[in-house]
């Protein structure tokens, strides 16, 4: 009934799906469950080595190391990519500023300092590079609640103090709230949705607060309208808040999860969670159909275009075991992989290089469509973006949001126009 | 309990657990109740404290409504609600079945004694708030929850009368089953289910309408309730025997090929996985009869996929909110009545993105649950309410009494709308 269907629901997919729904598809999202969203900091992340302008690392990139997914994108295709995601965002309440001139340093839950390139507009005031001489004046404070499990201010502050950025970390009392026997990140977001509760916190901010000018919070600001909670505790506190991104279920996830579920459905679109992809099946050098997990027997999808966005041996794409097998996990396409667990690992832990098995992958041709071992296509209708693809160490590289949004915006602009 | 299979895939489908806790964030009871702390807490985590013949370690998972989004979301594959079910029917192996979990899981005889001509003074009872309370006081049934109204005539009875006045042609079918448009090449078998029968028979036999139209010659045959309720309150032996009763019966359809067919999604979702699954049932005949087993609008898709479904459709100018309940969604097949409706002209179906209505099977009728599975619902209830039509769209029987009981508007089957667009 649908002749596109994306598997996978990560960022790489429903970028995708976005770009095939803009071109007037309307295309049927399979996915095992919800996962790489939720499981991340909800910043874009395009290239985190680069110390100067993002840009000119990415045009070197390019240069030099074809086959990596970059490369398949190509430096217009990159911007193009940013600049529709922002736009979404944009349309949503939800803005991402930033840019490829340079990263912003962003502390994480921990207090150490990442680099990110775009990020939500409530995460801006916790660039720890703002301000040059903002180290020399008044430490930042950091808040949180004891409620909130795996979110520890004063350590957080101590980490950040340690490398040069003055902070203090405090913990605010739990507004008085009819009930919560146990808490999580999207139990804060929903209590950060009313007002009164921020009242609350905002007043404790300010009390709080001394000369600081900047006040981070967990990324739990509320799920409705996350900006306007920003603003509101910024009036209340005469600081300016920024969110610090906390361990999973990430609610900076599940706000970019729910704009694009909703745009693609807007679109026409239909996102089938819960049904995992087990295979597919080919006829003359096309994909013809994929079965998809249900009750009592499996679902059939018969489609003309397809893009695989499963993920690599993180996201559940691609899967090893103890005997030294890879294997991609939905349609059994050909990896590009070290050939025994032998070459898995370099001999160092913590290799700067990384660890090759982590680059395992499908490779492909420009048009990102899947190649088998001598280097000719598999299935011609078949493209594939995001940590799927071979050439790219993305945790290591920095760069698995940037990537994931790059790779599958092309991806979604080759299957609708070019193949 | 025996070891079976299943219990072993559903023991290191545990271990698949990485503690994200995605599961909590999108379980739908545990954002609204202290009560339940979350699937990933009762389910893989208190997993492991359930020891064969040893006290459950954990009765909160008491308040799991079973309502699967855990399953639907998770990234892993654990199969939450399973290993909740589980526990609950360990709880009643060492309690004892209670007279309420009793009363809700047999919830069939009522039916069956109150459908008919005693239907007026049923449902008189039934909507009576002082007898509402003694029963809310005794049995601990919440005296607001929404209990359907019992029909002056069951699904079998008009079923049989039909049948009867199309005599000249009936077909002679076997074992007391009944058919109708005798002489059609293609046959199917409708399970109604105790809903259509006994609360609502024009889904049924809108079902019925819907499968002639597409020229199938639809059987009635004798089946049982699917023995869901009792699943669902732990009453593992007994659900055992409803569906052994139910196999038995459907088993000659399956092993000629006839496609057995529901409109009730939760029986249907019973017939192809839950009873196998729950009970560690994995006999032969019992996998043939669950493949095939079709939800409808499900068989309706595949007639389309092959191009043999009749789209000779009127147009149907309406906007409809649409809820997909939670045991559809448990068969794994997206959006059938989706699927299907956009052909129809005119027709415009917005989708909700509630997690659940609530009710979830026969959580919500209990009286310390009621404001809980309201609670859950409010969403939905917000939602269908904001479209301005009078009419809501949801595939299963208890979702629609709910969100009936929710939102005051009137909710409907698809089936209902497509036997509309047929004229």
């Amino acid at each position: 009934m649908r002749d596109t269907i994306v598997i996978g629901a990560g960022l790489s997919g429903l970028m995708g799906a976005l770009a095939l729904a803009d071109a007037g598809r309307r295309p049927l999202v399979l996915a095992k469950g919800q996962g790489a969203m939720q499981w991340a900091a909800g910043t874009i992340d395009v290239w985190g080595a680069a110390n100067g302008s993002l840009r000119a690392a990415l045009g070197e990139l390019i240069t030099t190391d074809p086959g990596h997914p970059y490369a398949r994108a190509g430096a217009a295709g990159v911007e193009a990519a940013i600049d529709r995601f922002r736009a979404l965002m944009e349309s949503a309440r939800y803005p991402y500023v930033g840019s490829l001139e340079r990263n912003v340093l962003l502390p994480t839950a921990l207090g150490a300092l990442r680099p990110a390139a775009f990020f939500p507009a409530t995460m801006a005031a916790g660039d720890m590079r703002l301000g040059g001489a903002a180290h020399a004046g008044p430490p930042l404070l950091l808040a949180g609640f004891h409620e909130l499990r795996d979110f520890f201010p004063p350590m957080a502050a101590e980490n950040l103090t340690g490398q040069g950025i003055p902070a203090r970390g405090v913990y605010l009392t739990l507004p008085p709230i009819a009930r919560r026997l146990d808490f999580n990140t999207r139990v804060f977001a929903q209590l950060f949705d009313d007002p009164a509760f921020r009242e609350d916190v905002g007043r404790q901010l300010r009390a709080a607060r001394g000369d600081a000018t900047r006040i981070g919070l967990p990324a739990v600001l509320g799920l409705r309208d996350p900006l306007g909670a920003v603003a509101h505790l910024q009036a209340l506190s005469g600081a300016q808040i920024f969110e610090i991104p906390t361990l999973p279920p990430s609610v900076p996830g599940m706000r970019l999860f729910t704009i694009f579920r909703e745009a693609i459905v807007k679109a026409g679109g239909r996102l089938q969670i819960g049904a995992e992809v087990l295979r597919g099946e080919g006829a003359d050098g096309a994909l013809t159909a994929v079965y998809s997990a249900a009750a009592a027997r499996e679902q059939t999808h018969r489609a003309n275009l397809f893009l695989l966005a499963t993920g690599g041996v993180a996201g559940g794409g691609v899967r090893t075991d103890h005997t030294g097998s890879t294997w991609e996990t939905a349609l059994g396409l050909p990896l590009q992989a070290p050939g025994g667990r032998g070459e898995w690992f370099a001999p160092r832990f913590l290799n700067e290089a990384g660890h090759p098995i982590y680059r395992a992958g499908i490779a492909t041709n420009p048009q990102l469509q899947p190649l088998d071992a001598a280097g000719a296509v598999v299935y011609r209708n078949v493209a594939v973006s995001g940590a799927a693809l071979a050439g790219s160490d993305p945790i290591r590289e920095r760069c698995y949001s940037g990537m994931a949004l790059a790779t599958g915006w092309r991806a979604g602009q080759i299957l609708s126009s070019e193949l | 309990m025996t070891h079976d299979h299943i219990e072993l895939s559903l023991e290191q489908s545990l271990d698949h657990c990485i503690k994200c806790n995605i599961c909590t964030a999108a379980c739908p009871v545990s954002a609204v109740t202290d009560l339940f702390p979350g699937p990933k807490y009762v389910g893989p985590q208190g997993q492991r404290f359930r020891m064969p013949g040893q006290p459950s370690p954990d009765e909160s998972v008491d308040y799991c409504s079973g309502c699967r989004v855990c399953n639907e979301v998770c990234p892993t594959g654990v199969r939450v609600m399973e290993l909740n079910t589980r526990a609950k029917a360990a709880i009643v192996e060492q309690n004892g079945l209670p007279l309420r979990a009793w009363l809700l899981g047999y919830q069939y005889w009522f039916g069956k004694l109150a459908c008919g001509p005693l239907a007026p003074l049923a449902n008189f009872g039934a909507s009576n708030p002082l007898l509402r309370t003694v029963v809310e006081r005794t049995v601990k049934i919440g005296r607001k929850a929404p209990l359907p109204k019992f029909s002056t005539y069951s699904f079998r009875s008009w079923f049989k009368q039909r049948t009867k006045s199309q005599a000249s042609k009936t077909a002679a079918v076997p074992d007391g089953s009944q058919s109708t448009a005798p002489g059609s090449r293609k046959q199917v078998v409708y399970f109604h289910g105790c809903s259509t029968n006994y609360y609502e028979p024009h889904v049924g036999q809108a079902a019925v309408e819907v499968l002639e139209r597409n020229g199938f010659e639809v059987i009635v045959a004798k089946q049982g309730c699917c023995g869901l309720p009792l699943l669902s309150n732990g009453a593992f032996k007994q659900a055992r025997s409803h569906h052994e009763y139910n196999v038995e019966q459907l088993l000659p359809y399956a092993q000629r090929g006839i496609p057995i067919i529901g409109t009730s999604t939760s029986c249907t979702l019973t017939i192809k996985e839950e009873a196998s699954e729950l009970l560690g049932m994995h006999e032969t005949a019992v996998r043939m009869v669950a493949e095939n087993t079709y939800d409808i609008f499900e068989f309706l898709r595949l007639l389309h996929d092959r191009g043999e479904l009749n789209t000779d459709f009127k147009p149907v100018q309406r906007s409809m909110p649409y809820h997909a309940p939670c045991q559809l969604r448990a068969h794994n097949l997206g959006r059938p009545a989706l699927d299907i409706l956009e052909l129809v002209p005119g027709l415009q179906l917005s989708e909700s993105t509630a997690a659940c209505c609530g009710l979830a099977g026969t959580y919500g009728y209990k009286a310390e649950k009621y404001q809980i599975a309201m609670d859950v619902g409010a969403g939905l209830f917000d939602f269908v309410r904001a479209s301005g039509s009078d009419t809501a769209v949801c595939d299963s029987e208890i979702c629609r009494w709910q969100i009936a009981h929710g939102s005051g508007l009137e909710v409907k089957h698809p089936i209902e709308i497509l036997r509309e667009a047929y004229g």
